[in-house]
C-alpha cells in the first residue's frame, strides 16, 4: 500500500462512446482515456514499482460496437482540482466520440467502480424479418424458460444463466423494427450482453447498441446514479 | 477516368461488425490531419495490416513533410486483414484512404512503402484492391502516379514493373520534390511519359520504365538495366540524402492509434546510419554516412512528442542509438525528466559491450523480456569474416553485467549460412549460449533461474552488401545444420528457435533475380500468396507452383553464387557506396580482416562521402 499524500482525492468522469468510435474494444477506451488524461497535464496518480502506470480505475467493458451515454472512470489525484476547469481541460485533449460529460470530484476511498456499478440500461434496434415487438416477446419467454443461453464466444462455448442477468426486457414497434428496452445486471458468472439475447431470441444482430445508463444498486433495490454517491459512515475500500 | 474522389466511408461501416479488430479501419485517430483540400492528393501506403504499418516512422516523416507544403495534402492507407478484403471484394467496394475514406485510385500519387521482400505479394493485392492498372506501362494517362520507397526499395526490381518512379534513399525532401514534378507536369498538360521523364531528372528518382534488362555475357543470367536510348535517364540512379539530420523535423510523429501497434510509443529518430560495417547487414551500407542529432534537439522534442501524444513511452531510435556520442547524455535527462510522469524510455538495439548493458539497465525497458544481443555468428573467425567486431570477451562480460544488474533473461540472435561457416563456427553458437548460462549461474548462485534463448536465422544475401555475391545455404543443408545445434544444446536452460526457412527462401530468391522476379511474384499471387511475413498466411507450395510455372527452381535461384566481376541487377541503382569498396569488403571476408568503424577511426573509402558530397555527422566522440 502506498503512502497516500495528505490531499489525495479521486476524480469520477462519466463519458460517452459513439460513432465510429463504437467499435473500439474495451482496452482501446482504456488506452485512448489514459492518452487523454496526459494530453490534458491532470495531477494523476501513478503506481510504485517499477512501470509506474496511471492510478484509474473504469466501469464494466463495454462490447465492441456498442455505443454509450453513461461510461464512468475514476482517477486517483495528487490534490484536488477545480473540477470544471479538469473537465475542459479533458474535453479539449480526448477524441469527440469519447468525451467527458460530467466530473465530480470524490472522497479517495469509495467503492471500485467496476462491482459497484452493476445494472446496466440499454436500448437495442432490431431489424429482422418477421420479428415485431410481439413477436419478440414471445420468442423471448421461450429463451427465459429455458433459463440460460449457451453460445460460442470464439472456439470456447459459454453459458449465462438469466434469472440474475435479465432484469427487464421491454419491445416496441417502432418505423424500422423493434426497440428493445433491456435492463441486464451482472453478476460473479458473468453478464448478460444483449447482442447475446438477441441472437437467442431472433437469431440475428442487433442494428445497433447502446448503453443508455448504468446503476448502482443498493440491497433495498434502490438505484444510485454513479455521479450521486452519497458516502455512508464507513464505505467500503476500493484501492 | 480517375476514378472520383469521395468519402465512402458508408460503404465499410456495415462491414465493422463483421471483421476481426474493427479499430484498424475507423481513422480520425488523436493528430492525424483532418484538412485535406489538396488541390494535390496523396495517399502513402504501408502494404500490410494497420498495427503492423502505422508505427513506421519513415512513413509518418513523409506523411507530415507533406501535408505542410502549401497545396499538398497526403493520407493514408493500410492493407485490410484477409476478412475485410474477402467483405470488400464481395461488395466491390476499393481500396480506401484512411482520413477520408477515399478510392486509392483517385489519388494524383500514390507512395508504397518497401519495408521487406515478403511484403511482395501484398502490393500486387494492394494495388488490385484499389483498383489501379498493375502495370506502370499500361496505366492510363490519369490514374495515380504509382511510387515506392523505404529499406527494401534497393531490391525493388522484381516488384519495378508496377511502379511509376521508386524513390532511393532519404525521402523526406525527395517525395516533396516527385509531388511538385507531377502537380506541375500535369497543369501543364504534359503527357504521363512526358512526367515520367522529368521525374528520372530528379536526384534519387528511379523511373523503372526508361531503363531495358539486358542479359549478355558480363551479366548474371537476370541481367541488367541500362537507360532506353533517347529517355536521358541516368546510368546510375544515385540515392538522395539528406546530410544534416537536424536539418529535419524531429518531431515526425502525432498520430496516436487508438489500437495497439506493434510499436506503442513516441519515436524519435535520434541518428541516421550506421558505420559498424557488418558486411551482411543492407540498412548499414545503404544509409550511410551517419548523422547523428544532437542531444539539444533530441531532448525537447521528445518532451514535445509527449505532451501532444500522450503516450507513455518514447523511443529513441535509429540503427544503433547506443553508438550516439551523446547516448549517456540523452537517456539520463529524459530518464530524470520522465519517470516521475510515469513515462518510460526504450532505445531498441543493445551494443555488445559494457555501455549497451549499462543503458539497458539505466531504461529497464528490458527488465522482464531479457536483454537482446546479436553476435550473429558462434566463433571469432566467422564474426570476424562478416565484420561483427565483438569478441567472447566482450559477450561473457556484457552478459556478467546484465546478471550483476539484475537480468535474469538473454536473448541472442544468430544467423547460419554465412560465407566460410563450417561445422564448428555453428557448433561455437550453443556453446557461446552455456558460456552465458555458466556465467549467469556464477553470479547468481548455482540454482538461480538464469535462461538464454537462440533465435537463429538462415542468411540472406543483400543487394549493395559485400555478400550480396554469397549464394544462400540449401534447404536440406539448412535442417542439417538445425540438427546439429539442437543436439549440440544440452542445458536445460537454453532455448533454440529458427525463424522459417521457406519464407527466408523465397526473400533470397526475390534478392537475386531483378526484374525477372515479378513473374513470379505475379504468380504466387494469383495462387493466392499474399502476406507472406505472417507465418499463419504463408504458403509454401504455392510458391513452389509458382515457380514451376515461371520455369525456375527455388533453391536453385537462391544457391546460386555470383561471380564477383558480373554486373547485377541493381547496379543501376546506387547509395553511394562504391562497387569496388564492396567487392574489398568481399575479399577481406574472405580473409577474415576486419574493417573499422569510420566514426571512430579514419576513413575506410566506402565511397559514400566523396560520391555524395556529404561527411559523417557526429556531435561529439564515439569511443
Ligand atoms: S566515405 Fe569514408 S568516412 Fe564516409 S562513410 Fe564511407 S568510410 Fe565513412
Amino acid at each position: 500500500m502506498s503512502s497516500l499524500p495528505p490531499n489525495a482525492c479521486r476524480m469520477r468522469v462519466r463519458y460517452i462512446k459513439d460513432g465510429r468510435l463504437a467499435y473500439l474494444g474495451h482496452l482501446e477506451v482504456m488506452e485512448t482515456v489514459m492518452r487523454s488524461i496526459r494530453r490534458a497535464h491532470l495531477p494523476f496518480e501513478v503506481s510504485n514499482g517499477f512501470a509506474h502506470r496511471m492510478r484509474i480505475q473504469f466501469s464494466q467493458a463495454l462490447p465492441v460496437g456498442a455505443a454509450s451515454r453513461g461510461e464512468y472512470y475514476d482517477l486517483l489525484l495528487a490534490e484536488p482540482l477545480d473540477v470544471q476547469e479538469a473537465l475542459g481541460l479533458l474535453r479539449e485533449s480526448t477524441p469527440a466520440s469519447i468525451a467527458p460529460q460530467e466530473a465530480r470530484l470524490l472522497p479517495r476511498r469509495v467503492p471500485a467502480l467496476e462491482a459497484w456499478v452493476g445494472l446496466s440500461c440499454w436500448s437495442v434496434d432490431v431489424v429482422a424479418p418477421g420479428v415485431d415487438a410481439a413477436t419478440f416477446d414471445q420468442k423471448l419467454e421461450d429463451v427465459r424458460e429455458r433459463g440460460a443461453i449457451e453460445y460460442m464466444r470464439g472456439q470456447k462455448p459459454k453459458r449465462i444463466e438469466l434469472a440474475r442477468t435479465l432484469v427487464s426486457c421491454k419491445a416496441k414497434d417502432t418505423d424500422q423494427g423493434t426497440r428493445l428496452l433491456l435492463q441486464t445486471r451482472s453478476t460473479e458468472r458473468g453478464s448478460l450482453r444483449p447482442a447475446i439475447l438477441v441472437n437467442a431470441v431472433c437469431g440475428c444482430t442487433p442494428l445497433r447498441v447502446c448503453r443508455d445508463a448504468q446503476w448502482h444498486e443498493e440491497p433495498d433495490d434502490t438505484l444510485v446514479d454513479p455521479m450521486q454517491i452519497t458516502l455512508g459512515a464507513n464505505p467500503e475500500r476500493s484501492e | 477516368m480517375r476514378t472520383p474522389r469521395k468519402d465512402c466511408f458508408h460503404r465499410i461501416e456495415p462491414l465493422l461488425g463483421k471483421v476481426e479488430k474493427p479499430s484498424r479501419y475507423l481513422n480520425h485517430e488523436w493528430g492525424a490531419w483532418e484538412e485535406q483540400e489538396g488541390p494535390f492528393h496523396a495517399c502513402l501506403i504501408y502494404p500490410d495490416v494497420y498495427e503492423v504499418g502505422q508505427p513506421n516512422l519513415g512513413l509518418s516523416i513523409l506523411y507530415e513533410e507533406l501535408n505542410e507544403q502549401e497545396g499538398f495534402s497526403c493520407e493514408r492507407a493500410y492493407l485490410p486483414w484477409v476478412d475485410m478484403i474477402g467483405l470488400m471484394r464481395e461488395r466491390n467496394i476499393p481500396l480506401l484512404s484512411l482520413e477520408t475514406s477515399s478510392p486509392v485510385a483517385s489519388f494524383d500519387l500514390v507512395g508504397i512503402t518497401l519495408a521487406h521482400e515478403l511484403v511482395c505479394t501484398n502490393v500486387v493485392e494492394t494495388l488490385d484492391l484499389a483498383g489501379i492498372t498493375l502495370l506502370a506501362e499500361e496505366r492510363d494517362e490519369d490514374e495515380p502516379f504509382v511510387v515506392a520507397g523505404g529499406p527494401s526499395a534497393w531490391n525493388c526490381e522484381p516488384l519495378a514493373p508496377m511502379f511509376d518512379a521508386v524513390q532511393l534513399g532519404d525521402g523526406e525532401r525527395s517525395l516533396v520534390a516527385m509531388s511538385r514534378c507531377i502537380r506541375d507536369g500535369r497543369a501543364k498538360g504534359l503527357s504521363r511519359s512526358q512526367i515520367l521523364e522529368r521525374l528520372a531528372g530528379l536526384a534519387g528518382v528511379y523511373v523503372p520504365s526508361l531503363y531495358d534488362v539486358v542479359v549478355d555475357k558480363t551479366s548474371t543470367r537476370w541481367g541488367y538495366a541500362v537507360p532506353k536510348k533517347g529517355s536521358g535517364a541516368p546510368e546510375v540512379v544515385l540515392k538522395h540524402c539528406v546530410p544534416d539530420l537536424s536539418s529535419t523535423n524531429p518531431v515526425a510523429q502525432h498520430i496516436v492509434p487508438y489500437m495497439g501497434v506493434v510499436q506503442d510509443r513516441f519515436a524519435v529518430e535520434v541518428l541516421r546510419g550506421c558505420a559498424r560495417g557488418c558486411r551482411f547487414c543492407q540498412a548499414g551500407m545503404t544509409y550511410r554516412p551517419v548523422r547523428e542529432r544532437p542531444a539539444s534537439q533530441v531532448i525537447p522534442a521528445v518532451e514535445e512528442g509527449l505532451e501532444a501524444s500522450g503516450f507513455d513511452e518514447c523511443s529513441l531510435t535509429s540503427l544503433s542509438t547506443t553508438d550516439h556520442s551523446e547516448c549517456e547524455l540523452i537517456v539520463r535527462t529524459l530518464k530524470g525528466k520522465l519517470s516521475e510522469r510515469g513515462v518510460r524510455v526504450s532505445i531498441p538495439s543493445q551494443r555488445l559491450d559494457s555501455f549497451g548493458v549499462e543503458m539497458a539497465s539505466l531504461v529497464g525497458s528490458s527488465r522482464k523480456t531479457g536483454l537482446t544481443f546479436a553476435p550473429e555468428a558462434g566463433s571469432q573467425r566467422l564474426r570476424d569474416v562478416i565484420n561483427k567486431n565483438v569478441t567472447e570477451d566482450d559477450l561473457m562480460r556484457a552478459a556478467r553485467n546484465a546478471f550483476r544488474n539484475g537480468y535474469r533473461r538473454m536473448k541472442l540472435y544468430f544467423m547460419m549460412g554465412l560465407p566460410t561457416e563450417q561445422d564448428e563456427d555453428l557448433l561455437g553458437i550453443p556453446r557461446l549460449a552455456e558460456q552465458v548460462i555458466k556465467v549467469g549461474r556464477e553470479e547468481l548462485g548455482p540454482r538461480a533461474k538464469v535462461s538464454v534463448s537462440l533465435s537463429v536465422a538462415v542468411f540472406v544475401p543483400k543487394c549493395h552488401t559485400p555478400f550480396q555475391w554469397a549464394g544462400q545455404l540449401p534447404l536440406a543443408e539448412v535442417q542439417r545444420r538445425q540438427q546439429l545445434m539442437l543436439h549440440a544444446a544440452s542445458d536445460r536452460a537454453l532455448r533454440i528457435t529458427y525463424h522459417g526457412s521457406w519464407p527466408s527462401l523465397i526473400e533470397g530468391v526475390l534478392s537475386k533475380m531483378g526484374r525477372s522476379g515479378f513473374d513470379l511474384v505475379l504468380a504466387a499471387w494469383k495462387r493466392g500468396c499474399r502476406f507472406d511475413a505472417w507465418a499463419d498466411q504463408f504458403d509454401f507450395p504455392a510458391w513452389q507452383e509458382a515457380a514451376a510455372e515461371v520455369g525456375i527452381d527455388l533453391e536453385d535461384v537462391a544457391c546460386e553464387q555470383f561471380d564477383l566481376q558480373a554486373r547485377l541487377p541493381w547496379d543501376h541503382t546506387s547509395p553511394g557506396v562504391s562497387k569496388g569498396y564492396l567487392q574489398r569488403e568481399w575479399r577481406r571476408a574472405m580473409q577474415a580482416e576486419v574493417t573499422h568503424d569510420c566514426t571512430m577511426d579514419t576513413c575506410t573509402g566506402c565511397g559514400v562521402c566523396p560520391n555524395l558530397g556529404v561527411a559523417n555527422v557526429v556531435v561529439g566522440d564515439r569511443t
